[in-house]
């Protein structure tokens, strides 16, 4: 009977916590796209203080994110992100027009990072 | 490599717990559902091992829920008839006093050399001295032999004796076993008195063994 609830316990342990780890993941990526826009909406205002800020706070939020690389399950898409961001705020320093595409690239692979933790039907299959 | 290393080691762990978590059946007495399992685990185990860019947690967690799932699925079967006939089938005959049920071996994809094998492994090499064979849900064949070929039992030769009584270690390799001694109803002064007649003590006995009746068997340790 103790193995039993210890099953139990620790299914349900791993269930809340993979879920909650989705919920987390989608939040979190909602606020990297946030600081991205912001860092994009400085440049456009030409406020080089407030985009540098903003890129550097980015590429710190990621950084913490990825010492808790354990809900990440593709390390591969992750490091893309890495390199993207770390675009982003070398030519928010630069204040470069490249940071455009540079803002597009790393929301697209954001996003795409998100997807990839959501369990759809389709992804399960 | 250290990563590697430290991977392996913890995935030792997780499986170590994992499999005592599952209990304590022997391998060729696993159910279907369990051998799957147990396999499913070395191959998801192997994973992060092999490909450091996998996550530890890609192969751990699918390991425990497997487990759990099969320890829960386990627990539902011990309550549930019905469940349990669901999952693990039910035994079946396949002869019956004396007869070969073909059909029955058909469905279950038995041969003849299938059923033949078993009866060899048992030690029987005449068919016609099987009275009942069953299938087991584990696929293993039990035979019933007839009366007249079953080997004698106590009983049936009025033999005396007993076998209540099995002698137990209670000292291994200078070690005692306090817990089997109490068990046995024999005391450490007991054990004292035995050892000084044989002239040795706790740490030159090798192997020591009793019964109930303070029979016991002493081989002291070599050199």
């Amino acid at each position: 009977m103790n193995r039993i609830i210890i099953s139990i316990v620790i299914l349900g342990v791993m269930s809340v916590c993979c879920f909650m780890s989705v919920g987390y993941v989608d939040s979190f990526t909602d606020m990297l796209c946030d600081k991205i826009n912001e860092v994009e909406k400085a440049f456009e205002e030409q406020d080089k203080e407030r985009s540098s800020k903003a890129a550097e706070e980015l590429l710190n939020e990621w950084n913490d994110f990825l010492d808790m690389a354990i809900l990440v399950n593709d390390l591969g898409h992750s490091l893309e992100i890495t390199s993207s961001i770390a675009e982003v705020y070398s030519f928010a320093q630069e204040q470069n027009e490249e940071l455009y595409a540079a803002c597009d690239r790393a929301q697209a692979q954001i996003k795409m990072f998100r997807d990839m933790q959501t369990p759809t039907l389709w992804k399960i299959l | 490599m250290a990563i590697v290393l430290i991977r392996a080691v913890i995935l030792y762990i997780v499986i170590t717990f994992s499999l005592r978590l599952m209990g304590k059946r022997q391998l060729g007495e696993l159910q279907p559902s369990e051998l799957v399992v147990t396999i499913l685990i070395s191959n998801i185990a192997a994973i992060p091992v092999e490909d450091s860019s996998v996550p530890m947690i890609m192969g751990i967690v699918p390991i425990l829920t497997l487990v759990c799932l099969d320890v829960i699925m386990s627990g539902i079967m011990l309550k549930s008839a019905k469940v349990r006939k669901l999952m693990i089938g039910s035994p079946r005959i396949i002869i019956s006093e004396g007869d070969i049920l073909q059909k029955e071996m058909k469905r279950l994809r038995y041969t003849v050399d299938d059923l033949t094998e078993a009866m060899r492994e048992q030690q029987i090499f005449d068919i016609t001295q099987i009275h009942y064979a069953i299938v087991e849900t584990t696929g293993k064949i039990n035979f019933l032999l007839k009366k007249d070929y079953q080997p004698a039992e106590k009983q049936d030769v009025q033999a005396g004796g007993s076998t209540d009584n099995p002698p137990s270690v209670i000292i291994r390799d200078g070690i005692t076993d306090n817990e089997q001694l109490r068990l046995l109803g024999l005391g450490e002064q007991w054990l004292t008195k035995i050892l000084r007649e044989n002239n040795v003590g706790i740490k030159g006995v090798f192997l020591m063994t009793a019964d109930r009746n303070g029979n016991h068997t002493i081989v002291k340790k070599a050199g």
